[in-house]
């Protein structure tokens, strides 16, 4: 591998054409058959209207898109605007959510440098300076000491910490924003205990909080989507019923089984809120919860109520409002229903903003207890209730751990303990548990696809999560030998089906992709055939 | 007139209230939102060694909660002693780093024997040879750990490929700093004129003007001026790693466990909201309450015109 060139906190304000290019040859090489800059496919280039207008020159990549300013007096203002929102992200007011974080974040980096190995990001990318975990939290610092703090400007330059705060500054730094996927894993490596994901995070919600700029996909079509029909996906209500009706009858035929979704039943033991992307994209894992739940004998319901039916919340990702506002939707939904407990699908962030970080902003009345559905299943397999045979499972099978549950709730045994009851050739990744690789579409990436991101979220985004998993399958690397990788979350899962089409990696190592539920039903005695398919989604 | 004496009282008065202050400036911040991040070293060993949480109990909230400090205090040690992320993450800066570390500890440690023998010097006849030449091998050690460690440190930060990028002025300062400190007082312990250990006792009882010895002279005052300068560093993370670590990523208390969180919760929705992007459409009327309460888009949802 070439050295990578020295870039320093001060260059991102200066005109250049690109920070980097984040070069293929210098990315750390795949195992066969997907090493080598030949087997990448080719970049997307961006069109000469998107270059011209937008600023793209953080590493030739583009998340967002933000519109470059036409004039001196358009910078002025902008950089006016983006100034009050840092004023704002430093006030208890309109930031007591996380300002004690953020503050103690901005205060006590000793820039030792000690969580930059723990990226995955940067090391896949071959020790990029752009995209070492410390490089965007340190322009950011820089820019609140400098410009939010008393004496701000003279101490900036008595300490050499310069930086300069333009148009290019504030573009690329919302570029750099979403080149991070709050995978957490360096605030787990940080001696201080500062947290640059979360850095990341609250760079994310000035811009969107404050001057309104997000993806497009988890703001625009996403969360203000969620708010207004019920689901990210724009499914209303009865568009989701009419769905999972057809389901249950396709699934009917395939298993023979009588699938049957109970809907609005009051006073039920659980409520099954799934990630709506399921029904649309994966129907076999809501379909799997209800021939668990059925056989199983549990009281259980979905809603159809406006916010009762999807559990996503990307608000999670880049937005205070938008976070508050969907979980209280969610909650009000369980409430009218008079449940014992929800029950949340396989998707991690919604576990995590609904089990942990709406739980200190929900008002009493609607803190209803929420459970995640790894422990309600491992409890039913291990119970006994379920007939299971894990000879059907006899394949190789890999776990993936979705950041939100492992890193940052602690459920970690529950889905190991059902695979080892059900898989016979259950093997671990490594590093797994708390100390997992993200998948590479963490914090919205899996459903990030505008401009030329999908090439920067699968070439060096997913690239460790793809070389860790092609090395967990290293015994029968053949594609003839059928392996599965369990994703217990929507959000892995979509970044899995997008990487592996990338890569051509059904094709060329013979690996699937899919949820737990999925390898219960299949190894459910009750079924004629096989539940999990063998065929490339 | 004692004026080093006077200008380490100073100094010290300084530092107590620049800690104070920074340390009261975060206990008064609202109560945040949960930020856990595991291994969270609280509930069973068996559970801490994987980094399990309580999530993975069926019905978490109908069983106790194990709320003890044991492993966090644990931890914490650990931290503080052995530098553990440091040793876990960057070896190559952990042994400049744990050096630095005991240096001054031990500085600090020998610093409290001294004051122990110049105040309660007449109680502690039986035991003032021993502690005298604890603290004088005490300050030895630490002062060359502390010199070797911070000139290990500023070597590295200067040439290191990983450090360079970030090496500051203040950076390099701070560590400049400590090894012009640790430096002076090794070469005043080692002064035939004047022995460092008795004129830090004389400051003590207030009788130490400047001595014989530029080197304790110049030692005491960069002493004064690092604990001045001090409050108003990132080496405050000595003590802001309580808040870090167990005020944050630790605290994984469930509101439904703790009344006063359930105030806090309700304070914070009455805070005021002024963020202006057009779907929060701040107004100084409103609250979070309400704006958690609104759609962030005018009329009606979809589903209602169903």
């Amino acid at each position: 591998m070439e050295k990578q060139k020295m870039i320093r906190i001060e260059d991102i304000a200066r005109a250049a054409d690109r920070l980097t290019d984040v070069a293929p040859e210098h990315m750390v090489p795949l195992p066969p058959p997907y090493d080598g800059v030949k087997a990448l496919p080719p970049r997307k280039r961006l069109t000469d209207k998107v270059r011209a207008e937008c600023d793209c020159s953080l590493d030739g990549f583009l998340a967002v898109g933000m519109t470059r300013p036409k004039t001196e007096a358009e910078e002025q203002e902008l950089v006016s605007r983006f100034l009050a929102g840092l004023n704002r992200l430093l006030s208890p007011e309109d930031n007591w959510a996380f300002l004690q974080q953020l503050t103690l974040s901005l205060d006590h980096c000793a820039g030792c440098q000690t969580c930059v190995e723990s990226c995955p990001i940067y090391t896949a990318s071959g020790r990029d300076e752009v995209y070492r975990p410390t490089f965007r939290s340190e322009i950011f610092r820089r820019i609140v000491k400098k410009y939010a703090r008393p004496g701000g400007k003279l101490l900036a330059k008595l300490k050499g910490e310069e930086i300069e705060l333009n148009a290019t500054t504030i573009l690329r730094l919302l570029e750099s924003a979403y080149r991070c996927t709050l995978c957490r894993r360096c605030a787990q490596a940080c001696p201080m205990g500062v947290d640059n994901a979360l850095i990341t995070r609250e760079i994310r919600k000035l811009f969107s909080m404050e001057l309104g700029v997000a993806p497009r996909e988890i703001h625009e079509n996403g969360s203000l989507v969620q708010l207004r029909t019920g689901s990210s996906t724009g499914m209303k209500a009865h568009v989701v019923k009419d769905n999972i009706e057809f389901l249950e009858e396709d699934f009917r035929e395939q298993t023979g089984l009588d699938i049957h979704t109970p809907w609005d039943k009051q006073g039920a033991d659980v409520l099954l809120i799934h990630n709506a992307g399921e029904i649309s994209v994966w129907p076999e894992n809501p379909m799997a919860f209800a021939i668990i739940l059925e056989a199983a004998g549990i009281n259980w319901t979905m809603s159809s109520e406006l916010g009762g039916y999807d559990s996503v919340n990307y608000g999670l990702w880049y937005d205070d409002a938008q976070f508050a506002r969907v979980a209280v939707r969610q909650m009000q939904a369980a409430k009218k229903l008079g449940v014992r407990k929800i029950v949340l699908g396989e998707c991690g962030h919604a576990h995590k903003a609904f089990m942990v970080t709406a739980d200190r902003l929900l008002p009493q009345e609607l803190d209803i207890p929420r459970e995640s559905c790894l422990t309600f299943l491992r409890d039913i397999v291990l119970s006994g209730r379920l007939k299971l045979d894990p000879a059907r499972n006899d394949f190789p099978v890999t776990l993936h751990d979705p950041c939100n549950m492992v890193r940052m709730m602690g459920i970690v045994k529950p889905q190991r303990d059902i695979l080892k009851a059900i898989c016979p050739q259950f093997r671990e990744m490594a590093p797994h548990g708390v100390e997992n690789y993200c998948c590479g579409g963490g914090s919205g990436f899996a459903i990030m696809s505008s401009y030329n991101f999908e090439d920067w979220r699968f070439q060096v985004a997913g690239r460790a999560k793809l070389k860790q998993i092609l090395e967990s399958f290293a015994d029968c690397p053949e594609p003839e030998t059928k392996k599965y990788v369990c994703a217990p979350c929507s959000n892995c899962k979509g970044q899995f089906r997008d990487l592996f089409n990338y890569y051509d990696v059904w094709q060329k190592s013979g690996i699937l992709h899919g949820g737990l539920a999925e390898l219960i039903v299949n190894a459910m005695t009750d079924l004629q055939k096989p539940y999990i398919k063998w065929e490339s989604h | 007139m004692p004026s080093i004496t006077l200008a380490l009282l100073a100094a010290i008065l300084v530092f107590f209230l620049g800690n104070l202050y920074r340390v009261v400036k975060v206990m008064l911040m609202p109560a945040h939102l949960r930020w856990d991040l595991y291994p969270i070293p609280k509930g069973s060993r068996e559970r801490q060694a994987y980094g399990g949480s309580y999530f993975e109990e069926t019905e978490w909230w109908t069983k106790p909660i194990e709320t003890g400090h044991g492993g966090e205090v644990t931890f914490m040690l650990k931290e503080v002693f052995f530098l553990r992320g440091v040793f876990e993450n960057f070896r190559a800066l952990w042994v400049w780093s744990l050096l630095l570390h005991w240096g001054l500890y031990l500085y600090m440690v020998s610093v409290a024997a001294i004051i122990a023998i110049a105040v309660f010097g007449a109680h502690l006849a039986f035991a003032r040879a021993l502690l005298s030449n604890a603290a004088f091998g005490g300050f030895v050690a630490a002062c060359a750990l502390g010199v070797i460690g911070s000139l290990g440190l500023l070597a590295t930060r200067v040439f290191s490929s990983r450090l360079k990028g970030f090496a500051t002025r203040a950076a390099l300062f701070n560590l400049s700093l400590l090894a012009a400190i640790f430096g002076s007082g090794l070469i005043a312990l080692f002064n035939p004129r004047h022995d460092l250990l008795t004129a830090l006792a004389d400051a003590v009882n207030w009788r130490y003007a400047t001595g014989p010895c530029p080197a304790a002279n110049y030692h005491f005052v960069l002493v004064a001026l690092f604990l001045v300068y001090f409050p108003f560093t990132h080496m405050t993370h000595m003590y802001m790693k309580y808040f870090t670590w167990h005020g944050v990523r630790w605290d994984d208390t469930p509101a439904r466990c703790d009344e006063g969180i359930r105030e806090h919760i309700a304070d914070n929705l009455a805070r005021g909201v002024s963020w202006q992007a057009p779907h929060i459409h701040g107004a100084s009327e409103q609250t979070w309450a309400s704006v958690a309460s609104s759609s962030g888009q005018h009329g009606k949802t979809e589903n209602d015109q169903d």
